[in-house]
């Protein structure tokens, strides 16, 4: 961070501008807007097939994409009223379709097809805090179906994804804490399965002081509990009687300086390793300027007793949410302005070399680094010439989009191994 | 509802009211607060002195937050005050309750503000805003003080609330930490000032908030106080405060540093203070520093002729946060620990306080403040665009009165052998029929 020059001259140059004119030095994010920045060299670059139109003059938060339509939210909208958009990406440039307006939210921080792809679950923050359920019937123009409120979700729906268990279809809210007299982080599971009328099935306070983000397969389910690490439970998955209506604790592991915000458990589908789970550290950044945070590699072949076992690091950037490519054995992951990382992570993650060994920040542990080990394989939008704050990535069918937070959406061919 | 906060508030408050008429009749002008001098022979024993104010204040905001034209009003900084000497000056207590949690809900229209939740307007501050007791003792020429309870932590300079202007600064919460459950010691030698302090780290989270006992002593700071001529002061101060917004104790650190000098002479009609401060706040989980605010702050006042006259210029940098769908308002506690860019606010501010009048019991001093800010972002890259945001220019403008029952303090934000002795600024409202006494220099 910079510096100011301090004197108490400083205080009459400061009377001189406060009466000479409001300028900013630079313009902002709104002033950048323009069709697909122009390219500078980089290794190891991405291809980028396009970028979206950037009408959107609000900031972009996730990003969801089924078929040839992508769902974009909004995030720190300063008014009662958001919105998210539908894209026609069917072509190389995303093409802005249409736009959904949500009231009663400030912030739409997450948005998910539901697996059968005839329902969008977006959630919303803060106070009033809610799911919103649509039907996508017409994939392109969704009509709402019902929201889901309570006194547990007031204080805000940080993230909401959806799964299948036992076939009914859940969504699992992460409730922000509120403030003052208003409780405390919490997990709300909601029975979706007539989405016309969410039934509420659980909830239990946990968090440390958050719970960010869940991650559900096969009737396990991850969560993300900030300073609390990571939380398995099973759900009907792991052989431990879970239900949704009630979880069964299967493990815990905390991860190298904690902040743990978001998961992803691979089942390689090649070589049949489900032994590694990713987990995303979002430390402090500034939007828009700066990031921090690392992923970390934890080992679940022991539910009961995982352990971190490697990490991967980009100095300067932090990540945020991932999608991985399992049929080739490629993560990728939302590095805000580190643009989008792709890292093979096929094969054993866990052992390495001495010289492939390094400590994450201010911890004394040494653990497998996967840049050291060779698999970083692309780094994507860190050859755009304006900057970029990538919050979200999907890997479809050949394709990745991301969600940029400054420009909008972009869409780039996946890398090949 | 009357929640339990409400209720002790009133209680104190009726307490207060009580001591007030029994005791005020004692009181005149000058013998405000409990300056102490170890150079001096100490003052008469066992005294109470107690003072009510509010201040009716009308804002007028062009281009505040989503570049509004707001023009409100309210009861703002309306407080009992009391400071009591006992056992021949050994025992001191000082309170404060404060009321702007029943009139200033929605926070005070004040752009470049912010702090607790709020944003381009000021939080109101907790009922209990202060109730402190202090011992006191000296041995040779050392003089010395312990003092305990809710209210100020050696850090930082005087509260706004004494000084010449009721709009408060931007910089609020990077120059003084308050309404914190404190301990204090402080050592007193010719005209050198020490205080070390431990306290709860927590801010509060709303006006009847109490400090979180469970936190107590994590946070922890040091001033440090020099006195080479009469009425002139110079202090530095660091501060070491573990996760103020976040009450579990989970967020951000900070790490404060603060120097100052100020200077008031005899009458309390010429005042200027000068003060920096910068505070950094910190991963604790990476150890690492992330973002640092600065801010450099220079005001005075001058009696002129009847009216009183103020000048202040400020330079503050203050974090932009996700803000609520109400514009004036950020989560508290935030969902995580980032912040959408550093904005650069520069300020000047203009005070004209006119003589004061009687109304029965109450002394009334009306008064006008104009304020032209100006804001940038710190970083190109920032994703809070301050232009579309604000729009240009930037002015404030109030008018008020500061109603008052007895005589304000001089000071606040010292206690026991730390607190100098000086008079009451002049432009807070001085009766001129009863020239300004003080106790000490």
């Amino acid at each position: 961070m910079r510096r100011l020059p301090v004197s108490l001259v400083l205080g009459l140059v400061a009377f001189g501008a406060a009466c000479g004119g409001d300028s900013p030095s630079a313009p902002g994010p709104n002033n950048q807007l323009n069709s697909c920045p122009a390219a500078i060299s980089q290794s190891k670059a991405m291809t980028v097939l396009g970028c979206g139109d950037f009408k959107p003059k609000r900031i972009t938060g996730e990003i969801n994409v089924r078929g040839n339509t992508a769902y974009t939210t909004t995030w720190n909208n300063a008014s009662p009223t958001s919105a998210f958009y539908m894209w026609d990406v069917a072509g190389n440039v995303p093409t802005l379709v249409d736009s959904v307006t949500v009231t009663g939210a400030s912030t739409l921080g997450d948005v998910v097809v539901t697996p059968d792809g005839k329902y969008l679950v977006v959630a919303t923050e803060y106070s009033g805090g809610s799911i919103v359920i649509y039907s996508l019937t017409n994939p392109r123009s969704p009509q709402l179906v019902s929201r889901f409120t309570n006194t547990e979700t007031n204080a805000g729906v940080h993230t909401a994804e959806v799964g299948v268990v036992n076939g009914k279809l859940y969504a699992f809210l992460c409730v922000d804490p509120g403030g003052g007299l208003n409780p405390p982080a919490k997990l709300v599971i909601v029975d979706i399965t007539n989405p016309a009328a969410p039934q509420q099935v659980y909830s239990r306070v946990i968090g440390t002081p958050y719970v960010h983000d869940t991650f559900l397969r096969d009737g396990i389910l991850f969560l993300g509990l900030w300073n609390a690490g990571v939380a398995i439970w099973d759900l009907g998955g792991g052989g431990k009687g879970g239900t949704p209506a009630n979880p069964v604790d299967m493990g815990t592991v905390q991860t190298a300086n904690g902040h743990v915000h978001n998961i992803w458990w691979l089942k390689d589908p090649v070589t049949g390793i489900s032994r590694y789970a990713f987990v995303g550290e979002e430390s402090p950044g500034s939007v828009g300027t700066s990031s921090s945070g690392d992923i970390h590699v934890i080992d679940v072949s022991n539910m009961a007793a995982p352990r971190e076992v490697a990490f991967y690091t980009v100095p300067g950037a932090g990540t945020h949410n991932f999608s991985v490519d399992e049929q080739n054995g490629i993560l990728y992951a939302a590095y805000y302005n580190g643009g989008i990382r792709a890292i093979d992570v096929r094969g054993d993650l866990g052992t390495c070399t001495d010289a492939q060994k390094s400590s994450p920040v201010n911890q004394a542990v040494q653990l497998c680094d996967l840049s050291k080990m060779g698999r970083e394989l692309a780094v994507g939008l860190k050859d755009r010439s304006n900057a970029v704050f990538v919050w979200g990535v999907q890997f479809l069918n050949g394709s990745v989009y991301a969600s940029d937070m400054l420009n909008g959406i972009w869409k780039l061919s996946a890398v090949s191994r | 509802m009357p929640t339990r906060a409400h209720l002790l508030s009133a209680s104190l408050t009726l307490v207060a009211a009580l001591a007030a008429g029994r005791e005020a009749r004692a009181q005149h002008e000058g013998h405000a607060g409990m300056a102490m001098d170890s150079t001096k022979p100490p003052p008469p024993a066992n005294l109470v002195h107690v003072m009510a104010q509010a201040i009716p204040v009308v804002t007028h905001a062009h281009n505040t937050a989503g570049g509004r034209d707001l023009t409100e009003g309210y009861l703002a900084q309306w407080v009992a005050m009391g400071s009591g000497r006992f056992l021949q000056g050994h025992l001191l207590f000082d309170v404060t309750l404060n009321g702007e949690g029943l009139t200033l809900r929605r926070g005070e229209l004040s752009t470049g503000a912010f702090g607790e939740g709020f944003v381009d307007r000021r939080h109101p501050h907790t009922y209990l805003h202060e109730l402190i007791a202090t011992g006191v003792g000296s041995a040779g020429p050392l003089a010395y003080s312990a003092s305990f309870g809710r209210g100020f932590v050696p850090y930082g300079t005087d509260d706004p609330m004494m000084r010449p202007f009721e709009k408060y600064p931007i910089n609020h919460h990077l120059s003084q930490i308050l309404e914190r459950g404190v301990a204090i010691g402080a050592l007193r030698l010719g005209p050198a000032i020490l205080e070390g302090s431990t306290f709860d780290g927590d801010e509060p989270t709303s006006p009847g908030a109490l400090p979180r006992a469970g936190r107590f002593g994590d946070s922890w700071s040091v001033r440090g106080t020099v006195l080479p001529l009469p009425r002139l002061e110079l202090q530095a101060s660091y501060a070491n405060v573990r996760s103020p917004e976040e009450p579990s104790g989970s967020g951000l650190d900070q790490r404060k540093q603060s120097v100052s000098g100020r200077f008031v002479n005899a009458s309390g009609e010429r005042y200027v203070l000068a003060e920096w401060a910068r505070t950094d706040e910190r991963d604790r989980n990476r150890n690492i520093s992330v973002f640092s605010y600065e801010t450099a702050l220079l005001e005075g006042a001058v009696t002129v002729g009847a009216v009183d006259l103020g000048l202040r210029l400020e330079q503050t940098e203050r974090p932009e946060e996700e803000r609520l769908a109400d514009p004036f308002r950020t989560p508290r506690p935030a969902a995580d620990l980032s912040i959408a860019g550093i904005t650069r606010w520069r300020a000047a501010t203009g005070a004209v306080a006119f003589p004061g009048a009687t109304l029965g019991p109450l002394r009334v001093y009306p008064y006008v403040e104009l304020e032209r800010l100006s804001a940038s972002p710190r970083s190109p890259t920032d994703i809070f665009d301050v232009r579309q945001f604000y729009g240009s220019p930037i002015w404030m403008t109030s008018l008020g009165v500061r109603v008052r029952y007895g005589v304000m303090h001089p000071r606040m934000g010292r206690y026991g052998v730390a607190l100098p002795a000086g008079p009451t600024l002049h432009v807070l409202g001085v009766d001129t029929k009863k020239p300004s006494q003080h106790v000490g220099h």
